[in-house]
């Protein structure tokens, strides 16, 4: 390798490098141009904050990011609200019994979702206990399969609780109430799948619901 | 006149010796806890295996990932890193003032009281003392060993370069006295602390303004105790090891002084999306944007003075430990910028990604730096050659190629966790996947990084076993050279009023204050302030382009005089973190809070809160839901459309716990109002055995959980005593307690435990440890416990009441009030039902 300085690329200087003169125990120092590129990069990036705080205050260019997210969830709300209209308008106790309860899949769906969301309070067999070393606690949910619907028994009853939660008026089981899951987590379609899957689970429960 | 001077080495071989075994000590935690996210059993239950079942324990309190990362953190910032730097700046140091070190026994002093310091951080933080603010952990007593050893240093150093027998100051030199200068400004600010007890304090800073300190300082640990002094050791160093000159002089020029004068800036970057003030979130992205050139700066100053050197890649691993550390650097200031657009930061923030990044500057460039120094130093210090080569290269192959799995095992989970969080179900209108389907399915890449980190230390092993060898190969040995002695007169001739008033500083100065009032002044003035900083800043560039000589001479004659050097490389960092601290704590106070403010802790809840700092909760959970659809719709309250954490909401917290990554989900809305009948007890998203059950074994409730089990919550007392005490410090540094005295204050707290306990009976909560304990015992039992003061606080999380009525007008210092968009406008008041 040729140990002599090289011309540099941006050396204008008499086309040459310049190396100082001074030396730092023995460390030499060229004094090359700065490259264009960077040059450009750093301008640019201070034009660029000109500019955008600019836009951003002197203009109506953009709008507050809670102005944003403002606007979005409530047209999200909005169309929450309509496909819950929606499903409402296809569901009754027949149908969640007779035809979403009846088909696997559906059941399966639901208990997709039973067991990401509902599991943790109310357990996978939905007796709401789990097993601590050699007993059973409860866990904070109501049981599910003791038969006893405190908020009502009809399929569209279940479907209203897992949607909406613990009636507004209710104390709660030892005061703390069950979410809406509707309004969060979970699709109509997805509350309408998990009430099939419960249902499916429960026939017994919900045997007195006729197909026609 | 010349004459023969001996240079200090000793230190070196200490510091270096020191940086290698904390660095194995560092590494080897990292790897311990990046298991610990895969396997919770490795908070503690592995011992019952390895030890045959003699010790029985679901978790140790002392091996929890709260406890430990900080550990890690700060083992591998200011134990390893700290120790390298030391080696390097006393190294290069001396020989670029030819001189020694001014004083031995300050070196000795320095070296013994760091060490101590770092022993006394590796008790206190797995005992669970700390502060609570991340890389500012350690309790104020040691904070003040800190700063003491500090200022020795700094005396050491300054008096050093007063002594010297070297006119000009190398480039070196600017980098180490940014430094020290720097992180005495950054250390002491945001650790400015009130002691309610030995081994605790509350920062005086609550809620944003904690924040905005806190990563003023966060950030600016990086730049200025991982970068500046690092870049001063490559400036040192690689010209010295691949024997060519360095690049270009005015390249070091322009971007030393662009790199200290924004880097300050960037720091409210790690806050963006948040509800942080925007004007604060514009200059942290903007500044951050401005950043990449000068971080490119040193990268080009390095890589480009390897031209012509290039071939000594093949048979010197010096170089290539160099080559490919200021490639990593490159590579992470590249990122950097990047993570720091808002719109990229509202993916990455809280997930791996920020790790990953982390990572490749922590291990690319501080670590394979400290490495090409470490093998460039040792057969110098002990006069031999470098034991092995061929080991040195393996260390290079197994260390990369650990990096390169860590950084891209990151990307991945980071990425992928960030989509998946995001991701709307068909629909669109709820999110596709639980909080838990996103940490399940980045487990993969939680396991690949474990083996890219121990990669990674394995390598580092190799060059302990290298250096080892190297120093018994051979023989310590200070160096002694000859030369010319430099006369008092003969430096440092600068007056004052040359180095401050003068040409060059007098235009940038002013033109600088014109923009500062573009960002403050009201609408119309500053725009005006705006027109007048374009002209002042065009006129900045003519008078350099018609007084060239005149300007680069200052420049010249600035770096042969320390002192005033000193003074103008403080202003320059000391501007971006005033103007914009010391606004947000004259505007952003609970006087000009509109909408929600915080409702303050009851004594028991401010006690669990002290047991959440304390067990390191804010490792993996935030309290800070950002002004991101996503995020308002998985943590935010149905139908409340501006759900998003408030700024008063935390307005009162002492430290801020907003976190900065999420192993687990945001708590801001855990909490909730007060139970019917109760006079304290509150209830929120979820119910207090749910909570109970869930610290004793997560995975009880939440199959898959990586959180570790709680147990000696259960048995532990919750600390009482001490909370007068405490409410005495909170009322000092202005949060409005009201005047309790100390039976008041245990009233409160016996009504409250027993409220809560009286709760978790009734729910028929069972404790394995006490299986024997029912009715009242269980009750008296818990209601003196941790959990139960953990549980009061968990449920007190997001509780506030609305303020103001709306009408709020601009205020002075404030731009967000001033803008006059109809997206100003009020939030509607929304109620807490």
């Amino acid at each position: 390798m040729n140990q002599e300085p090289k011309r540099g690329h941006f050396a204008k200087e008499k086309g040459e490098v310049v190396l100082r003169e001074h030396e730092f125990d023995g460390i030499q120092e060229y004094d090359q141009k700065l490259p264009n590129w960077w040059l450009f990069t750093f301008f640019g990036a201070v034009v660029w904050f000109v500019v955008y705080w600019a836009l951003y205050y002197h203009t109506d260019t953009f709008k507050s990011a809670h102005q944003l997210v403002k606007e979005e969830i409530v047209a999200i709300q909005q169309a929450k609200a309509a496909e819950l209209e929606k499903t409402l308008a296809a569901l009754n106790d027949k149908v969640l019994v007779h035809e979403w309860a009846a088909k696997p899949e559906v059941v399966a769906a639901g208990e997709a979702t039973y067991l990401q969301v509902c599991s943790a309070c109310h357990a996978a067999d939905l007796s709401a206990t789990m097993v601590a070393g050699t007993v059973k606690v409860p866990l904070p949910g109501l049981p599910l399969n003791d038969g006893q619907w405190k908020f009502g028994g009809r399929p569209m009853d279940v479907f209203k609780m897992i949607n909406e939660g613990s009636p507004a008026d209710s104390t709660g089981n030892n005061g703390v109430k069950m979410q809406p899951k509707g309004g969060a987590n979970l699709t109509s379609k997805q509350v309408a799948e998990v009430t099939a899957f419960l249902i499916a689970k429960l026939p017994e429960d919900f045997k007195d619901i006729p197909a026609e | 006149m010349t004459t023969t001077i001996t240079y200090d080495d000793k230190s070196v071989r200490h510091f270096m010796i020191a940086s290698i075994i904390w660095g194995i000590v560092g590494m080897l935690v990292g790897v311990i806890i990046a298991t610990q996210l895969s396997w919770w059993q490795m908070n503690g239950k592995f011992l019952e295996w390895i030890t045959f079942g003699a010790l029985k324990a679901e978790g140790i309190s002392y091996l929890t990932f709260g406890r430990l990362r900080p550990l890690h953190t700060n083992a591998v910032i200011f134990a390893f890193v700290g120790n390298m730097m030391f080696a390097g700046v006393y190294y290069s140091t001396q020989r670029l003032c030819k001189a020694r070190t001014a004083s031995d026994l300050l070196s000795k002093i320095h070296f013994w009281g760091w060490q101590l310091i770092i022993v006394a951080a590796a008790i206190t933080l797995p005992a669970g003392f700390t502060r609570g603010k991340e890389y500012a952990e350690l309790i104020w007593p040691i904070n003040i060993a800190v700063v003491l050893m500090w200022v020795v240093f700094a005396v050491n150093f300054f008096w050093t370069l007063a002594k010297r027998n070297e006119p000009s100051l190398y480039v070196a030199l600017w980098f180490y006295i940014a430094t020290i200068v720097t992180v005495a400004m950054l250390y002491i600010v945001n650790h400015l602390s009130i002691p309610t007890s030995l081994v605790h304090s509350y920062p005086i800073f609550g809620g944003l303004q904690d924040g905005l300190v806190q990563w003023w300082y966060g950030h600016n640990a990086v730049a200025f105790f991982l970068t500046t002094p690092i870049l001063g050791i490559m400036y040192y160093f690689l010209p010295k090891a691949a024997n060519r000159p360095v690049y270009s002089y005015r390249l070091s020029i322009i971007h030393f002084w662009s790199l200290v004068f924004i880097y300050i800036w960037a720091g409210p970057h790690h806050l963006l999306n948040t509800d942080l003030p925007r004007w604060l979130q514009m200059l942290g992205m903007l500044f951050s944007l401005m950043l990449w050139a000068p971080s490119w700066g040193g990268m080009l100053n390095g890589l480009l003075t390897l031209r012509g050197a290039w071939d000594k890649l093949r048979t010197d691993p010096v170089i290539k430990f160099f080559a490919a550390g200021v490639t990593f650097y490159g590579m992470a200031t590249f990122e950097g910028p990047l993570l720091s657009i808002r719109s990229v930061n509202a993916l990455s923030h809280y997930t791996d990604w920020t790790i990953g990044h982390v990572h490749s500057g922590a291990l690319g460039w501080n670590g394979f730096m400290a490495a090409g120094m470490f093998y460039w130093l040792a057969p110098r210090l002990w006069k031999t050659k470098l034991w092995s080569t061929a080991l040195a290269n393996m260390h290079f192959w197994v260390g990369t190629v650990g990096i390169l799995i860590y950084v891209a095992a990151m990307w991945c989970a980071g990425i992928m966790q960030g989509l998946m969080l995001n991701q709307m179900a068909e629909g669109g209108t709820t999110l596709k996947y639980e909080f838990m389907e996103t940490l399940e399915s980045i487990q993969v890449f939680y396991i690949l990084r474990s083996i890219g980190g121990t990669l990674y230390l394995l390598g580092f092993i190799l060059l302990a076993v290298n250096i080892w060898q190297t120093a018994r190969s051979g023989a310590a040995q200070d160096d002694s050279v000859e030369v010319t002695l430099l006369e008092r007169k003969q430096k440092d001739r600068m007056s004052w009023g040359e180095s401050i008033f003068n040409d060059p500083l007098g235009h940038i100065f002013l033109a600088m204050a014109f923009v500062i009032l573009w960002f403050f002044l009201p609408p119309h003035a500053d725009k005006a302030a705006l027109v007048i900083s374009i002209v002042l800043g065009y006129k900045v560039w003519t008078a350099f382009k018609s007084n060239k000589e005149q300007w680069t001479n200052w420049h010249e004659r600035l770096v042969e005089n320390y002192l005033p050097f000193t003074v103008l490389v403080f202003v320059s960092v000391a501007i971006g973190g005033a103007v914009q601290i010391i606004p947000s704590l004259i505007v952003n106070r609970e006087k000009n809070i509109e909408g929600r403010l915080q409702e303050l802790y009851t004594p028991l809840e401010l006690a669990g809160r002290d047991i959440y700092v304390n067990e390191g909760c804010y490792n993996c959970h935030s309290q800070m839901i950002r002004t991101l659809v996503p995020e308002v719709m998985r943590y935010g309250r149905p139908g409340v459309a501006d759900d998003y954490s408030h700024l008063g909401e935390s307005l009162f917290d002492h430290p801020y716990q907003w976190g900065s990554k999420r192993t687990g989900p945001d708590l801001a809305r855990e909490g909730g109002p007060i139970a019917d009948g109760s006079t304290h007890m509150r209830l929120g998203k979820r119910g207090n055995d749910w909570h109970f059950n869930h610290f004793l074994n997560p995975r009880q409730v939440t199959p898959g959980s990586n959180m570790p089990s709680y147990p000696w919550l259960f048995e532990k007392e919750t600390d009482v005593k001490s909370l007068p005490a405490r409410i005495a410090a909170q009322v000092r540094i202005g949060v409005p307690w009201l005047p309790l005295n100390q039976h008041e204050i245990r009233d409160m707290v016996e009504t409250q435990a027993q409220e809560i306990a009286a709760n978790l009976v009734k729910a028929e909560v069972y404790l394995p440890s006490k299986p024997d304990l029912q009715g009242d015992a269980l009750r008296n039992h818990l209601a003196k416990s941790q959990v139960v003061a953990l549980i009061a606080y968990m449920q007190k999380l997001g509780s506030y009441r609305e303020v103001g009525d709306g009408t709020r007008g601009p205020i002075p210092l404030d731009p967000d009030t001033h803008r006059r968009t109809t997206a100003d406008k009020p939030a509607p008041a929304t109620t807490r039902n």
